[in-house]
C-alpha cells in the first residue's frame, strides 16, 4: 500500500516549499520537493545601481537577511576590484558569527527540538531529578528543583487551558519520542530561555549595522564609523558591549545548547543511520582571517566531497563555467538554449506549466518547481552545517577534528554516523561552538587593530562610477547558516545587466535534474521509516535537520489521493 | 519612570489590505499622540518584537483579520490566548501567535488591546489598500487614539515592570 504525503505551505500568504512523498511498507519510497513561490529578485535588480543591490537582496529573507547583503557587497567588490579595509572585514565576520549563533540556537530550540522533545511528557518529570540531571550535564545556573517545578506549573496551566498554542502542532505521545520526562522538561525550559537569549545576540547587528533585521552594508566596507570617544559613533562603550554579547552568546552555546544537544542525541542514536541522502557535500568557505581574497585563511575552508569519501577534498571554483551550473529540466523556467547555465550567463524567464491552483497534487512527471536545479560538475551536492563540518574535518583542520572526534566519542558512534539526520543536527551544534569562539577571536582582532591606530572602515576610491570599467563580472560567496550561498553579477554601463543568486535551499531542495539525479532533500527522505503515516514525525526530523528556509505543513493522503489529515511543519 | 504605552501596527505593507496595521501605525506616528505613547511599525516581525512586549506593560495592537466580516469592520478584542490572534502574517512561521504563547509561558505577557480590521483578500500585492479598508482608516485612527488617551498612566492598575 502506498500513501501520499504532501508538505505544503500553510501561512496566510503563499509560502515557499512543498514536498510530496510516497510511503510504502512503512518507508518513504520516493519524494518530490517543489518550490511554489516565485522570488525573482534577479528581475527586480536588472538595470539598478550595483551599489544598491545589497539592500534589495537582503530582503530575500528576514532570517538570513544579513548573509545575502554580505554576499552581494562581496560580489560587487569582486567585479570592481575593491579590497575592503581590515576593520570592515572583521566587523563583517563578527556579524556573521552573531548571525550563526542566533540562527542555529533558534533553529535547534524553536524549529527542530519539538521533533525530539515531547512537551506533554515533560509534565510527568520529577523536578528534583530534572535538577540533578541538568546539574550533571552543565554548569548553567538556572537548574534548581524550584526552577523546574515553577516552569512545570506554568506549562500545566497552559496545557490545561486547552490552548497548546505554540505547541499545538506536535505529535505528543508518539512512540518515536524516546526521551525520559526529565530530559523533555530540560528541553522545554531551554526552549523558553533561548527565546529570551536570542533577542540579545542580535544586538551585535544593530550596533554595527544600525538595525535588525536587515542591517546596513556598504560596497567598499561597512557603514559604521569608528570614533572611540564620540557618543554617536562606534565608540569604546559600544565595542565593549559587543564583546559582552559575544561572550554571553558563547556561554549559552557551551552551557545550554551543546549539553542539551548531546543529551538528546544520546537517546536517538538510531538516527545516525537515517536520512543521510546524497553523500556529496560542498562548502564555499567563509570567515577570512586575513582578507576575503586569501581563501587559505578562511575559518570555514572551501571544498567538495563526493560519495562520502572524506579522504579526498576537491577545490571549488565559482568562476569556472563548467563547475556551478543551473538546470531547468524540472523547473518552471525556459532558457534560450539547452543544458545548464553558469550563473554569469544565467537566465530567469518563468514558464509555469504546473496545475492551476488550488490543486491537490503536482504532476511530478513534468516540471514541478520554481527552484532551478544547481549542479557542481554535474553532481548534486548537499550544502549546510554538515557539509561545512565534513569539509573542515576532511581538510584536517585541527579545530574541526577536535569537536567532531569528541562528539563521536561521547556518543560512542562511528564516523559514518555523521552522514545522517542526526549528523546534520549535531554538525550545526558543533560548528556553533567553533563560531562562538571565532566571534571573540575576530572581536579581539578588531580591537587590536583599532588600538594600532587603524580606524579605516571603508575604501571609497571606487565610489564614483566614472572609475568603473564599462563591463565587469563579479562573484561573491559566503556560508549562510543554511549553506553555501553565492551571487553572480554582470555590470554594464554602471548598471546591473544580470544578477543571479544560487542559494543554499536551491542546492538542497531543488527538483531532480534531466538525468534523474535527485537533490539533497529528495535523497535524504528516501527510505526514512514512518511508524504511523498519520503522524509522520520522522519526516519532520529529516526535513528540519536541513533547516529549511520555508514555512510548510504536512498533508497526508491515502492511495487514492484523498486527504487524511494535515499538520503544520515549523520552518523559518 | 512614567508608565509608557505602546501602539504597534503589524502586517505586510506590500500585501495591500494585509498591511492595514502598518498603515495605521505610520499615520499615528505623526498624529500628535500624548507624550506617554510610543508607536512602532511591527511589520511581519515575530520573535523580533519580543523585547517590545516585555518592555511595555500595556500594548495596543492593530492587525488585519480574515474573519468573514464586511471589509473595514473594526473590532476591539482583549485576547486571552494566542489563538485569539489573527493567523501569522509572515511567510516565516514564527509569528505573532507563537510569540504570544511564549510570553504566556514565560509569564511575561503584557495587557493587550487588539484592534482587528476585517479584510477580504490576502493576495493583492501593492502598498495601496482597497477603498473599503481605506474608508475605515479615519475611524480606526480615532478609536486607537481614544483608547490611547483613556489608557493614560494614571489609569494603570498593574504595577510597572
Amino acid at each position: 500500500m502506498s500513501t501520499r504525503i504532501v508538505v505544503d505551505p500553510v501561512t496566510r500568504i503563499e509560502g515557499h516549499l512543498r514536498i510530496e512523498a510516497d510511503i510504502e511498507n512503512g518507508k518513504i519510497k520516493d519524494a518530490y520537493s517543489s518550490g511554489t513561490m516565485v522570488r525573482l529578485l534577479e528581475e527586480i535588480l536588472r538595470g539598478r545601481d550595483p551599489r544598491d543591490a545589497w539592500a534589495y537582496v537582503g530582503r530575500v529573507c528576514g532570517v538570513c537577511t544579513s548573509v545575502h547583503s554580505l554576499t552581494s557587497v562581496r560580489c560587487v567588490e569582486d567585479a570592481l576590484d575593491i579590497v575592503i579595509p581590515p576593520n570592515a572585514e572583521m566587523v563583517r565576520n563578527i556579524m556573521f558569527c552573531a548571525q550563526y549563533m542566533h540562527d542555529h540556537v533558534v533553529h535547534f530550540y524553536h524549529l527542530h527540538a519539538m521533533d525530539w522533545v515531547d512537551v506533554v511528557n515533560a509534565l510527568k518529570a520529577d523536578p528534583k531529578k530534572t535538577s540533578e540531571l541538568a546539574q550533571s550535564i552543565s554548569n548553567w545556573p538556572k537548574s534548581s528543583p524550584g526552577y523546574f517545578s515553577d516552569l512545570q506549573k506554568r506549562i500545566t496551566k497552559f496545557v490545561e487551558s486547552g490552548q497548546l498554542g505554540i505547541f499545538s502542532n506536535g505529535y505528543w505521545g508518539h512512540s518515536a519520542y524516546k526521551l525520559p520526562a526529565e530530559v523533555n522538561l530540560i528541553g522545554l525550559a531551554h526552549y523558553l530561555e533561548a527565546l529570551e537569549w536570542q533577542k540579545e545576540i542580535v544586538k551585535v547587528h544593530t550596533i554595527f549595522g544600525g538595525k535588525n533585521p536587515h542591517p546596513n552594508y556598504l560596497v567598499g566596507g561597512m557603514a559604521c564609523a569608528i570614533s572611540t570617544d564620540d557618543v554617536s559613533g562606534l565608540n569604546a562603550e559600544r565595542l565593549a558591549y559587543v564583546g559582552q554579547l559575544l561572550q554571553q552568546g558563547k556561554e549559552f552555546i557551551e552551557q545550554v545548547y551543546i549539553p542539551d544537544l548531546m543529551a538528546i542525541a544520546s537517546f536517538y542514536k538510531d538516527w545516525g543511520a537515517i536520512g543521510g541522502g546524497l553523500g556529496n557535500y560542498m562548502s564555499y568557505g567563509d570567515l577570512p582571517w586575513n582578507g576575503y581574497r586569501d581563501t587559505s585563511s578562511y575559518k570555514f575552508p572551501q571544498g567538495a566531497i563526493l560519495n562520502k569519501d572524506i579522504s579526498k577534498v576537491y577545490d571549488v571554483d565559482l568562476r569556472k563555467e563548467d563547475e556551478v551550473q543551473e538546470f531547468i529540466d524540472n523547473s518552471w523556467y525556459e532558457y534560450k538554449g539547452k543544458g545548464g547555465l553558469h550563473p554569469w550567463k544565467g537566465e530567469s524567464k518563468i514558464k509555469y506549466t504546473g496545475p492551476k491552483p488550488p490543486f491537490e497534487n503536482l504532476d511530478t512527471t513534468k516540471a514541478y518547481s520554481y527552484l532551478k536545479t544547481p549542479r557542481w560538475k554535474g553532481n548534486a551536492m548537499e550544502v549546510g552545517p554538515l557539509a561545512r563540518v565534513l569539509v573542515g574535518y576532511a581538510r584536517g583542520k585541527e579545530e574541526f577534528k577536535m569537536v567532531v572526534d569528541k562528539a563521536l566519542k561521547d556518543l560512542n558512534v562511528p564516523v559514518t554516523a555523521l552522514f545522517s539526520t542526526l549528523g546534520r543536527t549535531a554538525a550545526r551544534g558543533l560548528e556553533s561552538t567553533l563560531v562562538a569562539q571565532w566571534g571573540l577571536d575576530f572581536y579581539h582582532q578588531l580591537i587590536d587593530n583599532i588600538k594600532k591606530g587603524d580606524t579605516r572602515m571603508a575604501d571609497s576610491s571606487k565610489r564614483n562610477p566614472e572609475k568603473w570599467p564599462d563591463k565587469a563580472l563579479g562573484v561573491g560567496h559566503s556560508e549562510a547558516p543554511r549553506g553555501a550561498l553565492a551571487h553572480w553579477i554582470n555590470i554594464e554601463d554602471e548598471k546591473i545587466a544580470n544578477y543571479q543568486l544560487v542559494v543554499p535551499t536551491t542546492w538542497n531542495a531543488s527538483p531532480r535534474d534531466g538525468k534523474g539525479q535527485v537533490s539533497a532533500y529528495e535523497a535524504a527522505l528516501r527510505d526514512t521509516p514512518i511508524a504511523d503515516p498519520k503522524q509522520p514525525v520522522e519526516i519532520l526530523r529529516t526535513v528540519h535537520s536541513f533547516d529549511p528556509c520555508l514555512a510548510c505543513a504536512v498533508h497526508l493522503y491515502d492511495e487514492e489521493g484523498k486527504h487524511i489529515s494535515r499538520i503544520s511543519v515549523l520552518g523559518d | 519612570m512614567e508608565e509608557r504605552l505602546l501602539i504597534m501596527g503589524v502586517g505586510n505593507y506590500l500585501m495591500g489590505d494585509e498591511g492595514v496595521g502598518v498603515h495605521a501605525a505610520q499615520k499615528l506616528m505623526s498624529s500628535g499622540l500624548p507624550g506617554y505613547v510610543d508607536v512602532v511599525d511591527g511589520g511581519t516581525g515575530g520573535f523580533h518584537l519580543l523585547e517590545y512586549f516585555e518592555k511595555y506593560p500595556r500594548v495596543i495592537l492593530v492587525d488585519a483579520t480574515l474573519d468573514g466580516q464586511k471589509a473595514g469592520t473594526i473590532r476591539l478584542i482583549k485576547p486571552r490566548f494566542a489563538s485569539d490572534f489573527p493567523k501569522s502574517m509572515s511567510t516565516h512561521d514564527i509569528g505573532l501567535k507563537d510569540m504570544m504563547s511564549s510570553l504566556q509561558l514565560l509569564d511575561k505577557i503584557p495587557e493587550i488591546y487588539l484592534f482587528v480590521v476585517s479584510i477580504e483578500y490576502i493576495q493583492q500585492q501593492g502598498v495601496e489598500m482597497t477603498e473599503e479598508v481605506e474608508a475605515a482608516m479615519p475611524e480606526l485612527l480615532n478609536k486607537v487614539t481614544e483608547l490611547a488617551v483613556r489608557l493614560s498612566p494614571e489609569t494603570a492598575t498593574v504595577t510597572s515592570r
